[in-house]
């Protein structure tokens, strides 16, 4: 800062030193032709070149660079959609895919159900079949015992007939009584 | 003492240059060089790789069109007012690079504290709107000028004239006086508080306390400088968006 006010002071010294006198010259609202020439000549040119050259090679980058962003949206958001409509496609496979599953289970579960249910008939049948059988053996041998029980006693009963009596009852009687006894 | 210490130049040491040679002074080479500065930046600006992100010197340029672009052309003009984009830009430019030197160091001057170019300037945008408005509205231009719309029988002499002097006179005059006189103004208050923080601190006194309050002048000088920072900035971008409105008035009146 202190050079410029070295420059500002001594400003006076060398204009009146070169011979210009200070306050010398037109007034300072007054336009110097001088700058009034240079100031416009600049302008005209740098405006003619801004305006035929510099703008236009300027803007012509900015505006490829600016399609080829919004060309590069477009196809982002051109991929982002097909990408979406993608994954739609997959979910919807997906869930059909899920529903045929289910739908396999679900007979595949039934199937076996019924399966379970004939075999379970099956062995119940085969089981009610032995059950009679192993009933009927045992009423059998049930009657066989009985049946030896019933002549052992009549003929325990015959024999004590026969000791009380001396002489031996009739069999068919002995048998009945026995039967009728034994059958209370 | 300090009186005497203090003393003011004329108000041309401060404003007129010694030419550097015939017919060149400082204000011309300001000026010149905004214009090689302006066109330095483009050329190089153009002749990076437009596809990559812009960045330095390109960064830079298409900063300051998207300003024009969207800042002021969009604002005043419209869509319609693209096609004036370069003529603005030229115009923001050239006035910004000639405002900017009144706080660079050494050169201390901003050519536009000079009557020159804003008064050029000004006319050339006078000549350019009134072309604009011929070239659209064709002689209807000045009636719709003179004229607004609306306006009663009984009132048309009256508000011709004002029209006509706000319209074809205050504006050009409006434009150079308001870029002129707030440059010139800056310029005079830097070398006031340079000055009198220069003569405090050399001052010939006994008054201790004298020297050390150079420190306010000098706190006004930075503030300033500071300051025109902004009214360098402030006084192309007022000068430009006038002259877009002035533009896009005269092409659409009904705006």
């Amino acid at each position: 800062m202190l050079t410029a006010v070295n420059h500002l002071q001594g400003l006076a010294t060398r204009l009146a030193a070169e011979g210009v006198e200070v306050g010398e010259g037109p007034g300072p609202i007054v336009p110097e032709l001088k700058e009034l020439y240079w100031g416009a000549g600049s302008f005209i040119v740098f405006a003619l070149l801004m305006r035929f050259y510099l703008f236009p090679r300027l803007k012509q980058g900015m505006d490829a660079r600016y399609a080829g962003i919004r060309a590069d949206h477009e196809q982002a958001d051109a991929e982002r959609a097909s990408a979406r409509a993608e994954v739609a496609d997959y979910e919807a496979q997906l869930a059909a895919v899920k529903a045929e599953a289910a739908a396999k289970v679900d007979a595949a579960r039934q199937a076996l159900e019924a399966e379970r249910q004939e075999q379970v008939k099956a062995l119940n049948a085969q089981l009610a079949e032995r059950r009679a059988a192993a009933q009927a053996e045992t009423d059998a041998a049930k009657a066989a015992v009985r049946d030896q029980i019933h002549a052992a006693v009549a003929d325990v009963a015959g024999r004590a007939g026969e000791l009380a009596t001396g002489r031996r009852p009739d069999a068919t009687v002995v048998a009945r009584v026995v039967n009728e006894v034994m059958a209370r | 003492m300090l009186a005497e210490a203090f003393k003011f130049p004329e108000i041309n040491a401060i404003l007129r240059w010694q030419d550097i040679f015939t017919s060149f002074n400082k204000i011309a080479l300001i000026a010149v060089a905004a214009a090689v500065i302006g066109i330095v930046v483009f050329l190089l600006a153009g002749n990076k790789d437009a596809k990559v992100a812009p960045k330095g010197v390109r960064n830079l340029a298409e900063t300051t069109v998207e300003f024009i672009e969207d800042g002021i052309v969009m604002q005043t003009m419209g869509k319609s007012g693209l096609g004036w984009t370069p003529f603005l830009l030229s115009l923001f430019i050239f006035i910004y690079l000639c405002n900017v030197p009144g706080i660079i160091p050494l050169l201390q001057m901003p050519a536009t504290a000079r009557m020159a170019i804003p008064m050029f300037l000004a006319l050339l945008v006078w000549v350019v709107y009134n072309g604009v408005g011929l070239k659209h509205q064709g002689v209807k231009y000045i009636t719709n000028t003179i004229w607004p719309p609306g306006v009663p029988v009984a009132l048309k002499p009256l508000v011709g004239v004002i029209e006509f002097i706000s319209n074809i006179i205050v504006r050009p005059f409006s434009l150079t006086v308001r870029l002129f006189a707030n440059m010139l103004a800056g310029h005079i208050l830097l070398v006031t508080f340079a000055l009198l923080t220069q003569s405090l601190i050399t001052a010939e006194t006994q008054q201790l306390l004298l020297k050390p309050m150079a420190i306010l002048p000098f706190f006004m000088l930075v503030f300033l400088t500071a300051f025109e920072v902004l009214v360098a900035f402030l006084q192309a971008y007022i000068f430009t968006i006038l002259t877009a409105v002035y533009i896009g008035g005269a092409a659409h009146p009904e705006h």
